[in-house]
């Protein structure tokens, strides 16, 4: 364990828990700007955030444990992420788990407890929205790990790290076809995993499209507050990852004060860049009716696997 | 042509003629089909280009330009017409496997031809030519993903794209191998596409007139 | 050199003269004439190949051999029989009302074509040539399978197009592998020359060749109606106009067949006889299966002609599989054969579909009853044919059987040889059978759909009992073919 290591494992949860409701309030600021509207400002998800936890925890009747842990194994979960992945430090604070498999499954883990809440609550509203979590979830991790796996085989590690530092020694590989095609199935997965547009729609309570908020219906008090805190970070986390995967440049490999300053710094940018572009992308897509959702993703698995087998053809 | 320059744009080509391939697939529009065709015939004449640049072979550089002609313009045009001549159906509406199967069968067929270019890839001399040798897979993929558009598709015109998609990809292989097989039977080959095309395009028009629609499924006069 | 090239040159000659003159009493028989001319220039090529061997043109692109001699014989032979009935075809389709003169100039100058492609695919010297004319005959064949612009005949030429031109790709693919394969070989590169390619067989790559030669062989396969790709057969068959039909059944198939015959050269240099030996049997059967299987119910006679086709192309590639000096001259010898009777059959039903107005084998609902009764002439040749057919003595298909039975026995494929008999023999019964439903019998009442006169015409007559009797004559004797059937197999054997 590294001196850098143990720093980008303290900066980036604190970074990533105090950004990411700011990077949820900059997303629907600028959706609203783009729609005519005044907007919220930037600091509304936070505003929301503090009145939640200050209210009292209740939940519903024949509940269990299951639906009262979720949102804490989802912050964790995220958290566990947040710290491990290189976000603004090539080093990991615990580099054994800085792995792909690792990181992937810790990801799921969070959803798939998420969704079994949903399941827990026993209504209509929280079963249909577990199911259809769960069929996005079956086509979409496949494709989170088949992407991530078609950079790493060139690298010969499954380390983050290990991918991030190769990138960062050997810009070409950025616009090889490998490259090109796991960026595609990546941002459109992350589309789907985050529960944007054009496959969920986030700022909607219309039961017949609603995903990932008919899980969540129930949570009510500081439970919603964590519920909404992890969804934020889990945003960050994907787009940070998006981002370091594909162009690295600023993240810190040396311990300095310049160099972690220019890190966070650089992932500031690039996390809010990508928010602002995929906000405004939503602004132009109308949502998929929920059977087309698949071959959407299996078309994202399709180029997650090209992407493989190019990186095999064309070492 | 630096070395690594040369691997680095003959992968793009590739990766394009991958990628439109599967979009062909993905995409029900036949407009859009008809224009990602398009684009395809654009990547293998990039191909074809690279190839010759790093060969300093004009003879090359004129096929490129050929193909380049015949893919991104003539055939894409003739498809056109006879997109427009089929009247109204414009989307490849209930192909026999859907699309998200499709997209499934896709990635395995990509394995399937990764397994099956095995001999052809060792074959490859550690030379010159490697990089190129090493992007067959591809060209086969391509060829798979025809195939099985001209065995799935419904519409008339999918099934002409996925022969020309079949023949794109039978093209690069030829390409990635040993840079053609000769200028006369490059020409008879591309002679033949042509007619073939045309062939099918006026059949296209013809359908119209008997059946009042280029839906194959119309076709079910002839069985046993 | 001039006799060499007349082959190709004479029909598109033919074709522009069409082009130019058009369809009309003066020019009916050019086309003859030019059938003619090339089943006169492919004799004297044979002649002049089995007295002093192989021979080149054009910068080594034609190359002329006993085996190309031979199937020029049988491309000139049932180009004639075709050609010679042609005329009498078209008078009474545009008499029907079903086509016009323009129609009549379009079907001469693409048979025209037609014949030029073929003789180019069996003289070529480099396989992608080879691939080119047999595409080639694909395109020009198109529009006279959808002559008759009915939805079934537009339906018939779509399948045709697209299965054939798929399945041909396949062969464009596996001439490419085999040429990366040529290029590497140790010693220098082969290129795609046929020959050099069956000279150097045994320095190819095994695993490369592999793939090429299945691919090959699928490929051609198709174009020469062999199960798994033969759906477009029956279909197109039964809708072209009846001398298109004897050429695409009687010729175009076994030209088609031409092409695996010199991979399988190839493939045995390479790979051992083993393997092209196993794909063939394989298909063979394949084919066989298929063909008995939908001719036993089958209604309409000339899909009954086509589903025969596909039979008779298993068997022949039955023969291709046991190879050997033996099997190869019967294979070819079943290649003349066929073609004879199956153009005499495919004009005959021609005829047949013109004098009654339907397709259907006779049965309680109407179709094709009792013949015999009113076309004597003709219900006796198509009745003789079909016997030919079946392979009985005199005619030659029972002489190439037999030699393919003995040298399967011989050459110890006993179990799929004695399959393929049993096939055979069904097939035989269930073909006697419909065609006895349609010959004898009483005549249906009244005057029925005729769209012609009774009369059989005298050229189409020729056409039918002359095919007849060279097919018998075969079957008796070879007579001077018999020298080059053996030269054309010891090239196939490599014993040269």
């Amino acid at each position: 364990m590294s001196a850098l290591g143990i720093v980008g494992g303290v900066v980036q949860p604190v970074l990533i828990v105090a950004g990411s409701p700011l990077l949820v309030g900059v997303m629907r600021q600028v959706r609203a700007r783009l729609e005519g509207r005044a907007g919220p400002g930037v600091g509304q998800p936070w505003r929301d955030l503090r009145k939640l936890f200050g209210k009292e925890r209740i939940s519903p009747r024949g509940t269990s444990e299951v639906f009262r842990v979720a949102p804490l194994v989802l912050v964790a979960t995220t958290l566990v992420v947040a710290v491990v992945t290189p976000f603004v430090t090539t080093d990991s604070a615990v580099d054994p788990v800085a792995d792909l498999f690792a990181v992937v499954a810790l990801l799921a883990l969070g959803a798939v407890t998420l969704a079994l809440a949903g399941l827990d609550t026993g209504t209509a509203f929280g079963g249909m929205g577990s199911s259809r979590e769960m069929t996005i979830l079956a086509l979409v991790e496949p494709t989170l790990l088949v992407s991530i796996f078609a950079l790493s085989v060139r690298v010969g590690s499954t380390n983050l790290g290990a991918i991030v530092s190769a990138t960062l020694h050997d810009p070409v590989r950025v616009i090889s076809p490998v490259s090109l095609l796991a960026a595609v199935a990546l941002i459109i997965v992350i589309v789907a995993e985050t529960g944007r547009l054009p496959v969920d729609n986030p700022s909607t309570h219309l039961e017949l499209t609603m995903v990932h908020e008919a899980m969540v219906l129930e949570y009510a008090g500081p439970d919603l507050a964590l519920v909404e805190l992890a969804s934020a970070m889990r945003m960050s986390v994907f787009l940070g990852l998006l981002a370091n995967l594909f162009l690295p440049w600023g993240i810190a490999s040396t311990a300095t004060p310049i160099a972690l300053l220019v890190g966070v710094l650089a992932l500031i940018i690039k996390v809010g860049l990508l928010g602002v572009l995929l906000a405004a992308g939503e602004v132009f897509l109308a949502k998929l009716r929920l059977f087309r959702v698949p071959e959407l993703l299996a078309g994202s698995f399709l180029l997650s696997l090209l992407a493989v087998a190019a990186s095999f053809f064309l070492a | 042509m630096n070395e690594t320059l040369f691997v680095q744009l003959l992968d793009l080509a590739c990766g394009g003629l991958l990628l439109t391939a599967v979009l062909v697939l993905w995409r029900r529009e036949l407009v859009v089909i008809i224009h990602v065709f398009a684009v395809q015939g654009a990547a293998l004449a990039a191909l074809v280009g690279v190839l010759a640049v790093h060969e300093d072979s004009i003879e090359l550089g004129a096929v490129a330009a050929g193909v380049l002609v015949l893919r991104a313009g003539v055939l894409p045009y003739l498809l056109r017409r006879a997109l427009a001549s089929a009247g109204e159906a414009r989307r490849e509406t209930r192909p026999l496997v859907n699309v998200a199967a499709s997209l499934l069968t896709a990635a395995v067929l990509t394995l399937l031809a990764y397994a099956v270019s095995r001999p052809l890839v060792e074959l490859a001399p550690s030379g010159l030519m490697s990089p190129a040798t090493q992007a067959i897979p591809i060209g086969l993929t391509v060829v798979l993903i025809g195939f099985f558009v001209l065995v799935t598709r419904r519409r008339a015109l999918s099934q002409l794209v996925g022969f020309l998609l079949m023949d794109n990809g039978i093209t690069a292989v030829g390409f990635l191998t040993t840079s053609g097989v000769g200028l006369i039977v490059e020409l008879g080959v591309s002679l033949d596409v042509l007619l073939a095309v045309l062939v099918l395009q006026i059949l296209t028009a013809r359908m119209r007139e008997t059946f009042g629609d280029t839906d194959l499924d119309e076709l079910r006069e002839l069985r046993d | 050199m001039i006799t060499l090239l007349a082959p190709i040159i004479v029909p598109v000659l033919g074709a522009l003269g069409y082009v130019v003159a058009g369809w009309r009493r003066s020019t009916a028989w050019v086309s003859a004439g030019s059938a003619v001319l090339v089943l006169a220039t492919a004799i004297a090529t044979a002649l002049d190949v089995a007295r002093s061997g192989p021979r080149t043109a054009i910068a080594g692109l034609l190359r002329v051999d006993a085996l190309s001699a031979f199937m020029l014989i049988v491309i000139g032979a049932v180009a004639l029989l075709a050609t010679i009935a042609t005329p009498a075809f078209l008078r009474a389709e545009i008499t029907a009302g079903r086509a016009t003169a323009r129609t009549a100039t379009r079907h001469s100058v693409l048979v025209q074509l037609f014949l030029a492609a073929m003789a180019l695919a069996v003289l070529a010297a480099n396989l992608g040539v080879v691939w080119v004319a047999i595409e080639a005959t694909t395109i020009v064949t198109a529009f006279l399978v959808g002559q008759r612009r009915t939805r079934a005949a537009v339906e018939a030429a779509w399948k045709y197009v697209v299965i054939c031109s798929a399945g041909i790709a396949l062969a464009l693919l596996g001439t490419i592998v085999l040429n990366y394969a040529a290029s590497r070989a140790p010693g220098g590169a082969v290129g795609l020359d046929l020959a050099a390619l069956a000279a150097n067989a045994s320095m190819l790559d095994s695993g490369v060749t592999r793939i090429a030669v299945v691919l090959l062989i699928l490929g051609f396969g198709t174009k020469a109606g062999l199960a798994p790709l033969h759906a477009w057969l029956p279909d197109a068959h039964s809708q072209a106009p009846a001398p298109v039909s004897a050429l695409m059944s009687g010729v175009l198939l076994s030209v088609a067949f031409y092409a695996i015959l010199r991979v399988k050269v190839i493939a045995d240099g390479a790979l051992g006889t083993g393997f092209a030996r196993t794909a063939l049997a394989v298909m063979a059967i394949a084919s066989l299966l298929v063909a008995a299987s939908l001719l036993l119910a089958q209604r309409d006679y000339k899909r009954m002609l086509a589903y025969s086709s596909i039979e008779h192309l298993g068997l022949v590639a039955l023969g291709a599989a046991i190879g050997g000096p033996l099997a190869l001259a019967a294979v070819l010898l079943h290649i003349l054969g066929h073609g004879l009777a199956k153009g005499v059959l495919f004009l005959g039903a021609g005829r047949i579909l013109q004098v009654t107005g339907t397709s259907r084998i006779g049965d309680d609902q109407g179709g094709v009853r009792g013949l015999a009764a009113r076309h004597p002439v003709l219900a006796g040749c198509v009745g003789v044919g079909v016997l030919a057919l079946i392979g009985l003595p005199p005619f030659s298909l029972f002489a190439s059987e037999l030699g393919i039975a003995r040298a399967g026995f011989a050459a110890g494929m006993g179990w799929v040889t004695a399959a393929a008999l049993i096939l055979v023999l069904v097939i035989a019964a269930v073909l006697v059978g419909h065609t006895s439903r349609m010959l004898l019998g009483t005549p249906p009442d009244g005057p029925g759909a005729a769209t012609t006169t009774r009369h059989l015409p005298w050229p189409t007559a020729i056409a039918l009992v002359g095919g007849l009797l060279a097919c018998a004559t075969l079957g008796v004797t070879a007579g001077p073919l018999s020298s080059l059937l053996h030269l054309a197999a010891d090239t196939l054997v490599g014993a040269r």
